[in-house]
């Protein structure tokens, strides 16, 4: 589906972060917890690719964008204002699978992954517990919105200026516990943290579900850039790539190749 | 309203306009975006003996105008792209015309590649032999380093099989040597031009963009050079030439078949717009009744001098 959306609102959250609403009634209605957009940057004439943003929320036909400036095209994404049209591709990629009845979600994300895990928040009737791991006060996001879910927010920083000081992984023993294992991980962040989550996993024996990506160009399968190494029984090295846009962004970590 | 098939060789098209191998993936992708059998032809990503990893990421770099890639030809390898549903038959089904980009490390299995295709070729219109991937060390480009081996290349095809071949040229090299040596080799037609090897690095880091370190450059920026290569090639052989290069709207596609060209396709551009290629045969079906044109082969190499 590809649809030309107006702005609505665009506010800073903080000197890194913005938050940009657009009117999107097709996209929001075939939305699913873990999927992405893939934007069209208004004004960004002398590059060519879109860019790919992780759905934040997408209730009552507006999409909710959550992003970090990075680089050329979300500096320029920064200058948007509402009213202004942008051609949206969407909603692209696996979502996240419901846990069965009994166990109560996890979610583990770092930095603006967070935006990535929000729709299961606000989605599913089953509330859990958010673990958000940042490298300083200032990268600690949308725990209000967590909160007004119902959610059990706790937070890591690497200084220690928010919550417990140090990495967000630190805190998975305590949820574990606390759910009595009764719980199934959903992890969005840095990929460094997502393959320690993802082993952490396959020890406690908790089922887990992991975003995983790369640069994308097409965002639909056709180009192979944004591929992601996975399990495979038919490839004699036991792996294969796997393009993150369309067989993923959502993977089980029990079919993730840790290496 | 004009008729936009075109005859290419031993190959008629419903319409001038295809996809370039590797930016449309096997097919079936964009399949939610517009019908692929309203194309020409649908060009399908490289497919060897066997599957293959391709190279490491990143695979990809933006850069002004344009994008380098370095995939390494990642695929299926032919037994599955002839046999699973994600590729050859779910296009059959939906009656696609189809053209299989073909490569090999060695002339054996670009031979093999293509007498296994030659054994099932309900529904392949035509074979694209890729001399000319920048991405890959053994095979692609190396065959496109001198014209008698590119040479040995089509003639092992063409021995192999009856399907028409397509010779796809690297626009490094002189143009019209290479076009006139695949020509001579039994080539039906030729297309140009493939990715412009390139390079693009990180000042803070020092490091290459891409994990391959070069790859080949495909976007806007590089129509200029497509153009000529087509210009040149056309003035050398006799068999048609299929352009691209930068092509994103019809205005691009018509100047490559004002170039010489009698047919186009579009790469990158699908990227950005999912719906350029369709919109390249509506828009270039409007141009020629602007110009009371019957068919698309009164524009083809009209560059007035």
């Amino acid at each position: 589906m590809i649809s030309d959306c107006k702005i609505i609102s665009h506010e800073v959250i903080s000197r890194d972060y913005r938050k940009i609403r657009f009117h999107a009634p097709e996209i929001c209605r075939a939305a699913k917890p873990g999927q992405f957009v893939h934007v069209q940057i208004p004004s960004l004439s002398d590059r060519i690719l879109r860019r790919p943003f992780s759905i934040c929320d997408m209730e009552d036909d507006v999409l909710t964008i959550v992003y970090k400036i990075v680089g050329v095209g979300t500096a320029r994404l920064a200058d948007a204002v509402p009213g202004m049209m942008c051609s949206i591709m969407g909603p692209l990629g696996t979502f996240f699978p419901e846990p069965e009845d009994g166990k109560i979600p996890v979610l583990i994300d770092g930095g603006y992954g967070a935006a990535a895990t929000l729709p299961i928040a606000r989605r599913w009737k089953q509330k859990g517990i958010l673990l958000l791991g940042a490298r300083t006060q200032d990268d600690v996001l949308l725990t209000e919105e967590y909160k007004a879910c119902g959610y059990d927010v706790r937070v890591a920083t690497q200084d220690g200026s928010v919550g417990t000081k140090g990495l967000v992984t630190e805190l998975i023993p305590g949820a574990i516990a606390d759910t009595n294992g009764k719980c199934v991980f959903y992890s969005c962040g840095p990929n460094g943290m997502l393959m320690a989550v993802g082993k952490l996993s396959l020890e406690q024996n908790v089922e887990c579900y992991l975003t995983l990506d790369h640069q994308m160009c097409c965002g639909v399968g056709a180009c192979f850039a944004c591929v992601v190494k996975v399990k495979s029984d038919s490839s004699p090295d036991g792996w294969r790539y796997s393009r993150s846009c369309c067989e993923g962004p959502v993977y089980p970590a029990k079919e993730v190749w840790y290496a | 309203m004009p008729d936009l098939s075109v005859k290419l060789g031993p190959l008629t098209l419903k319409n001038p306009v295809m996809t370039a191998s590797g930016t449309f993936g096997y097919g079936m992708e964009y399949e939610g975006f517009f019908p692929p059998e309203d194309l020409g032809a649908v060009v399908v990503k490289g497919v060897t003996t066997r599957q293959v990893h391709g190279n490491p990421t990143p695979r990809v770099a933006e850069v002004v105008s344009g994008m380098l890639n370095a995939i390494g030809l990642q695929g299926p390898g032919v037994d599955k792209f002839l046999h699973d549903d994600h590729y050859l038959p779910g296009l059959r089904k939906r009656g696609a015309t189809v053209i299989v980009n073909i490569w090999g490390r060695s002339l054996d299995e670009y031979r093999e590649t293509a007498e296994k295709l030659e054994a099932e070729s309900d529904g392949i219109a035509a074979l694209e032999i890729n001399v000319s991937c920048p991405n890959v060390k053994e095979g692609g480009i190396s065959f496109s380093a001198d014209p008698q081996k590119m040479a040995g290349v089509i003639s092992a095809v063409r021995n192999a099989t009856k399907i028409p071949i397509i010779t796809k040229l690297s626009p490094n090299g002189a143009i019209p040597v290479f076009a006139k040596a695949a020509e001579d080799a039994g080539s039906d037609m030729l297309s140009m031009i493939n990715t412009i090897p390139a390079m693009a690095i990180d000042i803070e880091t020092h490091r290459p963009k891409l994990a391959n370190v070069t790859g080949g450059l495909s976007g806007p920026c590089v129509k200029p050079v497509g153009i000529k290569a087509v210009y040149d090639a056309a003035k050398a052989v006799k068999i048609p030439i299929i352009g691209m290069g930068g092509i994103e709207t019809w205005r691009d596609a018509a100047e490559y078949l004002i170039a010489g060209a009698s047919a186009v396709a579009v790469g990158t551009a699908t990227f950005t717009n999912p719906m350029a290629p369709i919109e390249v045969v509506r828009g270039l079906e409007q141009w020629l009744e602007r110009l009371g044109a019957k068919s698309v082969s009164e524009v083809i190499g009209t560059v007035n001098l």
